[in-house]
């Protein structure tokens, strides 16, 4: 199954790793992402070699089931639709590594892949999003996830204002203990910097996001 | 079966949508320009509120020739922002390109960073507020619209609309 899986990710074309905010750049852009939600904890650094792909090393912590995700993860802008007032984008997106064991956790090493989808609509004022990700982590298992988030921007800033956006995260997935909840969102935005900071109201985690774009 | 599920959309959003290349390909530009040495958006910004409400005209901006889903309402004039006055002062072309999509600072970093590399620039200011990329060419330089065009997909956007010098300012009479 998991040779099927990838056979079909590579031939179909998905590149890519799901991240909350713009995860391909212009032309020549480097962009660090890192994540933390109510399972895990990552470090995406991505290049964009074009303004319609990007790749990567991510670096994964799953904290409930004690293992490292090590992947190259690509991603490829699929449509950009464009108005004069708002940006729609839809991103095909994969990876492949290594799993390994952390925190004294006894499997052994095996090969992991993931692929989804991530869909946005985003003017000044207004954000929907969503993003799905199938993970296949062998020994350690796998792992279907998606969410989605709405959002609003209190105030509309214009070029270099700080950026203020209140968003609501519903996260779906499936096997997990809490199968559906809900994280209030605060998305800050500057320049080049993006920072979120949430709490999952569900699994009463906290969730961190910070993206770094130059 | 989750994975079946998973894969199967994903294939048949992929069959459905045509990819970036394919519409930057159908991308047409109508007008010529040129590049800048400094983008300061700060300082930029400040000018610009100082600038304020005289930015707009009412009218319509026109279209590209094929392949824009939309075009912009009003006309945008160019931002003056320090380095664009100064450019100015020296003799450079203004530009304004009216830009499809640029909703974010993220949007604005990409467009400083892919039109500042240019030579020919001397100052640029993307406004958030009027959708537009502001443009002064140093002196005897060019940047013809189609290259504007292409360097706005390099950052992943698409050009509307350029104007030029004293169209670019405001004056259309």
């Amino acid at each position: 199954m998991r040779g099927l899986a990838l056979l079909l990710l590579v031939t179909s074309g998905l590149i890519g790793q799901p991240t909350l905010a713009r995860p391909v750049s212009y032309a020549g852009g480097w962009t660090v992402v890192e994540e933390s939600d109510r399972q895990s904890s990552s470090l995406f650094v991505h290049y964009s070699p074009a303004s319609n792909w990007s790749i990567g090393p991510r670096v994964e912590v799953n904290r409930d089931a004690d293992y490292a995700l090590y992947s190259i993860n690509p991603t490829w802008l699929a449509k950009r639709w464009f108005g004069s007032d708002y940006q729609a984008n839809l991103y095909l997106h994969a990876g492949a590594g290594l799993a390994a064991g952390i925190n004294q956790n006894p499997l052994e090493d095996d090969f992991a892949i993931q692929g989804g989808v991530m869909a946005d609509w985003e003017t000044r004022s207004l954000f929907v999003g969503y993003r799905s990700r199938y993970l296949d982590a062998g020994r350690f298992g796998d792992q279907f996830s998606h969410a989605a988030r709405l959002g609003f921007a209190p105030y509309v800033g214009d070029t270099g204002d700080l950026h203020t956006w209140l968003m609501l995260e519903i996260d779906h997935r499936p096997e997990a203990k809490d199968t559906v909840t809900a994280a209030p969102v605060i998305r800050l935005f500057k320049g080049p910097l993006l920072l979120e900071a949430g709490y999952n109201l569900t699994a009463k985690q906290p969730l961190f996001n910070f993206t770094y774009r130059f | 079966m989750r994975l079946q599920i998973n894969i199967v959309s994903i294939a048949v959003i992929a069959l459905l949508s045509g990819t970036v290349a394919a519409q930057n390909a159908n991308t047409q530009s109508q007008h010529s320009g040129h590049s800048p040495d400094s983008v300061d958006s700060d300082s930029a910004h400040a000018q610009h509120e100082q600038a304020g409400a005289g930015h707009h005209h009412e009218g319509h901006a026109g279209s590209p020739d094929g392949g824009v889903p939309e075009a912009t309402d009003n006309i945008a004039m160019l931002t003056v922002t320090d380095a664009i006055e100064a450019a100015l002062s020296k003799g450079g072309e203004p530009i304004v390109a009216d830009v499809l999509g640029v909703v974010c600072d993220f949007c604005a970093l990409a467009m400083n960073k892919i039109f500042g590399k240019r030579d020919e620039v001397a100052a640029l200011y993307v406004d958030l507020d009027t959708k537009a990329l502001s443009l002064v060419l140093k002196p005897g330089a060019s940047l013809s619209n189609e290259a504007i065009a292409d360097l706005a997909i390099q950052a992943g956007y698409r050009v509307a609309d350029v104007r030029r010098g004293k169209e670019a300012l405001g004056d259309v009479s």
